[in-house]
């Protein structure tokens, strides 16, 4: 009921830590990749995890080397439920030390309601395999200097999030001679995506309309080792025009793999029947596309007759632009600006509560127009409004238990005739809800059907509603942390009527992301963000508790 | 649910930021003094060293009247010719009392002090709970595995805070002593 503890350790061991009773999901995931991410993901499981890395380092470890000091290695394993141990990964040999840090890192995946344990071993690597890869030394013909054990939810509760634990002899074999001390330290990772911003235009396409000249788009597949290709891009659809110029085009190195993979681009011209005819299309790497943009110069599209013969067409394909940068998580998002790391909250055992509100402001465009904000684009190009409700959908859902969360819209004029600063996005009275990212895509579709655009910008009315459900959960005695995402085209028309409702609201276990679309007024959003430490009054003089805002343009 | 015409409140007085004296910074022995429109309520000890940054982080029970709709916070320093208010703010009951939140939630709350002149001097950082009486208290099962959100490591003091409970994450330079 709000009862507090004077201290986080007290704290914390009234929570009972982060250790839960094992559950029957086997453990044999420690060692994450998305593959099994996707998995998961696709049969509706939800695996709830952070990839967490650890650094190693030891002092004092014992000499085995006659001539010189050891070469350490260490190895960290995880030890399953049968008392197993799989090995998730080892550092590197680091000459002549009996005080080493490693570089190496061993990556983790910290799953919240399993207990986790985790053994290291320490070795001395003889000479003569110095210049072996890592990955094949035979452990067993390696020295061994210690090991530890300990549980991974125990490292990272830690204030610093270091763990020192003696090393010691294999079970079974007696020796109490010291043999140092090994330091594991837990970070989580940030999840870092590295992305490719390109802009591609082509010239002289072949003309497939009859009356008018072709839509071009263009589909980006991966070529598989098995031969077949899957899709993993498309740009939007240029309407009537044989040289076309697309919007910027982002691909993530999940999606194409390395640079050098060979990729597909295909130009087709698009049919409302769904049957698009393929103009041309071309065989390239990222790498290469990289090249064509350095070199100013163009490649020729080619199609297949029926015959088989390959023919070089006259359209070209360009890149104007080539851009590599690296995108943060939404995790980064939450966890900055308040100095907590994302796995504070989790490894109390806080529940992440999603609620999402969207911008029906006239100031968007007529939905209707491709140039719109809230263009629904038939060839399946996602929207600003969509990307921003899947990016963060996706990773909150995980961590969202029942999937369904509150979904708003905001500045947009109902079916009764009234603008309305908080109706519910999926059109029921009663209801806010919307089940998971597909039910809040389609709520949003259906709305975009039956709300007229309006205005003007404001946010307060759903910033209010958002506290509100916030502040009944704290009642409820539940450890659930909401985060309520705002996506807005806008200038705000009451920049202290947010204000207002964001002081009120913050000391409240409530963050708000505000995601900012082209046209938005970052000004004003950095202003409300107090990231420079500027913090947020109300007209009433009462001062923000925290800083709860964190914006971000998309 | 309170005793009589009065409720009980568990006051902190945290902290004080960017406090001045005729525009200069205060030197030390800054000390902050509670009250409702009628009464003192409490007062904390003069910090000696904090100058325009002062941490008090003093708990106090005091009793207001049922009726009441603010109370004072003034900060105070010792001059030669008596104490002096540096600054005051007006806490509004409804900040802590009412709303959704259960009764006995702590709140975190700050405030704009103002001189004598109406001028912007400073913050106060205060938390209040409404002290629930026994018998009232039994329904609301305060039990152990209540916990508000975990605190920023880097906050001050090593990585808590002393009096400012497992709440809400604080931006470390809003408590720092």
């Amino acid at each position: 009921m709000g009862n507090y503890y004077s201290d986080v350790e007290g704290g914390k061991q009234a929570v009972g830590g982060v250790q839960q009773s094992p559950t029957a999901t086997n453990n044999n995931n420690a060692g994450h990749n998305d593959a099994v991410e996707f998995f998961y993901r696709s049969r509706g499981l939800h695996q709830r995890f952070a990839r967490v890395e650890l650094s190693l380092s030891a002092i004092n470890l014992r000499d085995r080397d006659i001539i010189s000091k050891s070469d350490p290695m260490a190895v960290v394993y995880a030890k399953n439920i049968d008392g197993k141990l799989e090995e998730l990964g080892r550092t590197e040999v680091i000459l002549n030390s009996l005080n080493p840090t490693w570089i190496e890192k061993v990556t983790v995946a910290f799953q919240f309601e399993i207990v986790q344990p985790l053994v290291f071993h320490v070795y001395d690597v003889d000479t003569k395999f110095h210049n072996i890869p890592l990955k094949t030394l035979k452990l067993k013909d390696q020295d061994f200097l210690g090991e530890a054990t300990c549980v991974l939810s125990e490292v990272l509760t830690k204030q610093n999030r270091s763990l020192t634990l003696n090393l010691r002899s294999k079970i079974g074999h007696v020796g109490l001679r010291n043999l140092g001390v090994l330091t594991i330290h837990a970070e989580e990772t940030v999840a870092l995506r590295r992305v490719v911003e390109m802009m591609l235009h082509c010239s002289y396409l072949d003309n497939k309309d009859i009356f008018s000249k072709s839509d071009p788009f263009l589909r980006i597949s991966r070529i598989m080792e098995s031969g077949g290709s899957i899709p993993i891009c498309k740009t939007e659809v240029v309407n009537n025009n044989l040289n076309p110029k697309w919007k910027p085009l982002c691909l993530s190195v999940q999606q194409f793999g390395s640079k050098d993979n060979p990729l597909i681009i295909e130009c087709f011209d698009f049919n409302s029947s769904g049957k698009h005819s393929l103009i041309g299309k071309l065989q390239k790497s990222v790498a290469d596309l990289e090249k064509l943009q350095e070199g100013r110069s163009g490649e020729n599209l080619t199609i297949t007759s029926h015959h088989g013969h390959k023919k070089v067409l006259k359209g070209e394909l360009f890149v104007d632009q080539f851009c590599e940068k690296e995108q943060y998580s939404f995790l980064d998002y939450v966890s900055c600006g308040f100095e907590l790391n994302f796995l504070d909250y989790v490894s109390c055992g806080f529940e992440l509560n999603f609620m999402v509100a969207v911008d029906f402001t006239a100031s968007n465009g007529n939905p209707q127009n491709p140039d719109s904000l809230h263009y629904i684009d038939p060839s399946g190009q996602l929207n600003s409004y969509q990307k921003a409700i899947m990016e963060v959908g996706e990773v909150i859902q995980f961590y969202d238990s029942d999937r369904r969360y509150p979904a708003w819209g905001f500045g947009g004029k109902t079916f009764d005739g009234t603008i309305s600063h908080c109706f519910n996005l999926n059109g029921s009275a009663g209801s806010f809800e919307v089940e998971g990212v597909e039910g809040n895509m389609s709520a949003y579709a259906s709305a975009l059907h039956n709300v007229t655009l309006a205005g003007p910008t404001l946010f307060g009315q759903v910033i209010k509603t958002a506290a509100q459900i916030a502040s009944q959960y704290v009642s409820y005695n539940s450890k659930k942390y909401f985060i309520l995402l705002i996506i807005t085209d806008g200038v705000l028309t009451d920049l202290q009527e947010t204000k207002d409702a964001l002081v009120k609201a913050s000391d409240l276990p409530l963050s708000i992301l505000i995601v900012g679309v082209r046209g938005a007024d970052f000004g004003q959003m950095e202003v409300l963000d107090a990231d420079k430490g500027q913090r947020l009054e109300s007209s009433t003089d009462r001062v923000a508790t925290r800083d709860i805002v964190q914006f971000v343009p998309m | 649910m309170f005793s009589m015409a009065s409720s009980t409140l568990e006051i902190t007085v945290i902290s004080g930021e960017d406090i001045r004296n005729n525009r200069k910074p205060v030197k030390k022995n800054a000390f902050a003094v509670i009250r409702t429109d009628s009464q003192p309520l409490c007062r904390t000890e003069m910090d000696k060293d904090g100058g325009s940054y002062p941490y008090w982080n003093e708990k106090h029970n005091v009793e207001i009247p049922q009726h009441a709709r603010f109370i004072t916070v003034e900060v105070q320093c010792k001059t030669s010719a008596g104490d002096k208010t540096l600054g005051m703010a007006r806490i509004p009951v409804s900040d802590f009392v009412g709303g959704f939140v259960p009764q006995s939630y702590l709140h975190f709350l700050s405030y704009r002090l103002r001189n004598s002149n109406g001028e912007r001097n400073g913050i106060i950082n205060v938390s209040v709970k409404a002290k629930v009486p026994e018998y009232a208290a039994s329904s609301c099962s305060s039990t152990a595995t209540t916990i508000g959100v975990p605190f920023g490591k880097t906050s001050c003091y090593g990585g808590v805070v002393p009096g400012v409970p497992v709440g809400v994450p604080i931006m470390k330079q809003y408590y720092q002593g």
